[in-house]
């Protein structure tokens, strides 16, 4: 068995082997807080990373192991691990490198949520950030300062829809041996593998398109294994001497994995935020069929966005895909398989308009999340960027009037069948009424 | 660790342990495009377990200085080197691959320190095809994938890793992409030109083991069987269901091997 399989076969088989004992097809659900050790010295190796298994489900668990496995091989990293959300992955990707006094550069068309994690948590902490414009790589340079332990940044700005051009921030980053962390949530290892455009650590949400069934929540950290931490001795946290372990020097003695072993083995011991097994095994059911998925995702905003673009109630329309979008030739060229099924308009009639079309779409969910099977529609900027300031929702490309889309699976048809509907509907109720 | 041999700096992996002055020593030598990080099950095992582990970077990997070797014998020359650098007296060497000719050639040598020989994934040759050596001129990333790919069993190709979350895949192009550009050529090179294996394969009177993988698609079985049956006293272990990167992808089956080696060497 020597072949290296394409991405569709590793969503169904990588990281699981059925076992010998029951040859269970499926990825059985390991619902257990610990294992048996077979003896003390199974046990003391266990604890000291010197074996592979597992020895208690805050630190590994072996569903959300193969989960793990799966997202390392799609990803093309050397590691990863799966947390029990989006949020947690972020988190403990920013306390594996940074301590009090250090600083992230951190592009500004977040998620709320990465954000306020920067900007009100870390700082707590003595952690500061810059946030400058993602397309501005002369902007991300300047910001680089000997404390920055990282470059973080989104492939599709949510809910800006501007794209990074990972492989030329990653020059930057480089240039200043500091690392490209990624939130590729938006994009899937199916619309684009930041690895392989020289990002470093790739983080997703897996409640989003990646599970795609709504039902789960969950979050993981791949390590690219492709950034030398020797190189400067910015990153004590991999370079010097482990608090436990017996001091493990985890550059030394993991390479290419030190950045997860540290997420593992600080992260995950200390902190602790576990994936449940069962929500492992709901997310490896979508992971099964993601790349289908993807595609339909893709087909179906194609669609959408043509409709909308045409539609007489619809002030303006927002996606990559569209030529006259800023992004549009980094987009294409990064994602040729279609950049992401996030699509924000503005109905004519301003944020009254916009507010009523979510009020009156019935097809679609309005409610707070993206990249589930059902198209879902929200209004940012009284939801969930919110809490962020007037002049943060500017630098991430909020205008009030903005709807955001999330396409989903349903036949294209209904879809705008329903959307033609509310826009209509939002029309007689504002004044852009007869508009 | 860190030491200067021949003016250059030389990185050896301890196993994350200082081992005390006495304990038994172990020389884990990694094979070609490699780093002391095929090691990654064993260092630390062994070095939790009172033995004292040197796994070495060869000269131009990983984390050493120096330019790469061109030959077995040098690279036999340079472990000798090494082991009196470290002060000891004799140590059980262990080979994987590239590194087993040079563990064999060390033992033909340099007999009076080595205690025992454990060989993995190994045959009497290595005649690495010209094609593998011209990419890897060429097209470096090209090799380490085929390389990568050829050099894993079911499970590196499944990736499912014993150590939970990493892929071999990935973790061993990584590796091979961590080298300076061109060691991987050198080495295999120096692999195609050595000829002497039946000569030293016979001398070898130490307690010995060859550890072969079941699927290994790079230095097959069979060829590995006939080395065993070459040296006088061998003790050879088959794993099925494993690749050539065997000391990773089985890591307890050849940990449990190693073991029983050791047992006998009095390491
Ligand atoms: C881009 C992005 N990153 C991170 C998150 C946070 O993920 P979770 O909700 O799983 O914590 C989200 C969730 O909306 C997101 O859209």
């Amino acid at each position: 068995m020597s072949k290296s399989f394409g991405f569709d076969t590793l969503g169904l088989h990588a990281g699981y082997t059925p076992d010998d004992r029951h040859g269970s097809r499926a990825v059985p659900i390991h619902q257990t807080t610990s294992y048996m050790f077979n003896d003390t010295e199974h046990a003391a190796a266990l604890y000291n990373l010197e074996v592979g298994g597992h020895l208690y489900t805050r630190i590994s668990n072996p569903t959300i192991g193969v989960l793990e496995n799966r997202m390392a091989a799609l990803e093309e990293g050397v590691a990863a691990v799966a947390v029990a959300t989006g949020m947690s992955a972020v988190f403990l990707s920013i306390l594996a490198l940074t301590s009090q006094g250090d600083h992230i550069v951190a592009s500004s068309q977040m998620y709320g949520g990465n954000i306020n994690l920067l900007e009100h948590t870390m700082s707590r902490f003595g952690v500061t950030t810059s946030f400058v414009d993602p397309t501005d790589h002369d902007a991300i340079a300047a910001a680089i300062k000997p404390n920055t332990k990282m470059v973080f940044g989104e492939v599709i700005g949510n809910p800006g829809l501007d794209v990074m051009d990972v492989s030329a921030v990653a020059k930057v980053a480089h240039a200043a041996g500091v690392p490209l962390v990624i939130d590729a949530t938006l994009n899937t290892p199916y619309l684009m593998k930041p690895l392989k455009h020289g990002a470093n650590i790739v983080i997703h949400s897996l409640t989003k398109w990646i599970g795609g069934h709504g039902i789960a929540m969950g979050g993981v950290i791949v390590d690219g294994g492709n950034f030398d931490w020797g190189q400067n001795d910015r990153f004590p946290t991999l370079t010097q001497p482990h608090f436990a372990f017996q001091g493990v020097n985890l550059w030394e003695e993991f390479g290419p994995a030190a950045f997860a072993m540290r997420v593992r083995s600080e992260g995950m011991y200390n902190i602790g935020p576990t994936l449940s097994p069962t929500n492992a095994f709901h997310i490896l059911q979508g992971i099964e069929t993601l790349g289908m998925r993807m595609d339909r995702h893709m087909a179906n905003t194609a669609e959408l966005v043509a409709f909308l673009k045409n539609h007489d109630g619809v002030a303006w329309v927002n996606h990559p895909s569209l030529p006259d979008h800023s992004c549009h030739d980094v987009a294409m060229r990064q994602m040729p398989k279609g950049a992401g099924s996030i699509v924000t308009m503005g109905i004519k009639g301003g944020r009254m308009a916009s507010q009523a079309f979510i009020e009156s779409v019935e097809l679609a969910s309005h409610l707070a999340n993206v990249g589930d099977a059902r198209t879902l529609v929200i209004h940012p900027g009284s939801t969930t960027h919110s809490h962020i300031s007037a002049d943060a929702m500017k630098a991430a490309g909020l205008t009030d009037d903005l709807i955001r889309i999330s396409v989903g699976l349903e036949d294209i048809n209904d879809i705008k069948a329903d959307f033609n509907r509310a826009i209509k509907i939002a029309q007689k109720k504002t004044s852009a009424k007869g508009s | 660790m860190q030491i200067s041999i021949n003016d250059a700096d030389v990185f050896v992996s301890t196993g994350g342990r200082v081992a005390d002055e006495h304990a038994p020593v172990l020389l884990f030598l990694h094979g070609s495009g490699q780093t002391h990080l095929s090691w990654l099950l064993q260092a630390r095992f062994f070095a939790n377990r009172g033995w004292s582990v040197m796994a070495p970077d060869f000269p131009g990997h990983g984390l050493s200085g120096g330019a790469p070797l061109t030959a077995i014998e040098t690279m036999a020359d340079w472990c000798h080197t090494l082991i009196m650098a470290a002060g000891h007296k004799k140590v059980t060497v262990i080979g994987h691959s590239q590194g087993g000719l040079v563990a064999m050639e060390l033992a033909r040598r340099h007999p009076e320190y080595v205690a025992g020989i454990g060989l993995i994934s190994l045959a009497l040759a290595i005649p690495v095809n010209p094609q593998l050596i011209s990419m890897a001129e060429d097209n470096e990333p090209a090799a380490f994938d085929a390389m990568v790919t050829w050099g894993h069993g079911h499970d590196g190709a499944f990736h499912d890793h014993p150590m939970p979350g990493n892929s071999h895949i990935f973790m061993g192009k990584r590796i091979m992409a961590s080298n300076p550009e061109g060691t991987l050529a050198v080495d295999l090179k120096a692999c195609a030109a050595y000829a002497d294996g039946e000569q030293a394969a016979a001398s070898i009177t130490q307690p010995a083991m060859v550890i072969l993988a079941g699927d290994d698609s790079m230095t097959p079985c069979k060829q590995g069987e006939a080395l065993a049956a070459a040296i006088p006293h061998a003790e050879l272990v088959k794993i099925e269901h494993a690749g050539h990167m065997l000391p990773i992808e089985r890591g307890d089956d050849v940990n449990r091997a190693l073991r029983r080696l050791f047992e006998q060497t009095g390491a």
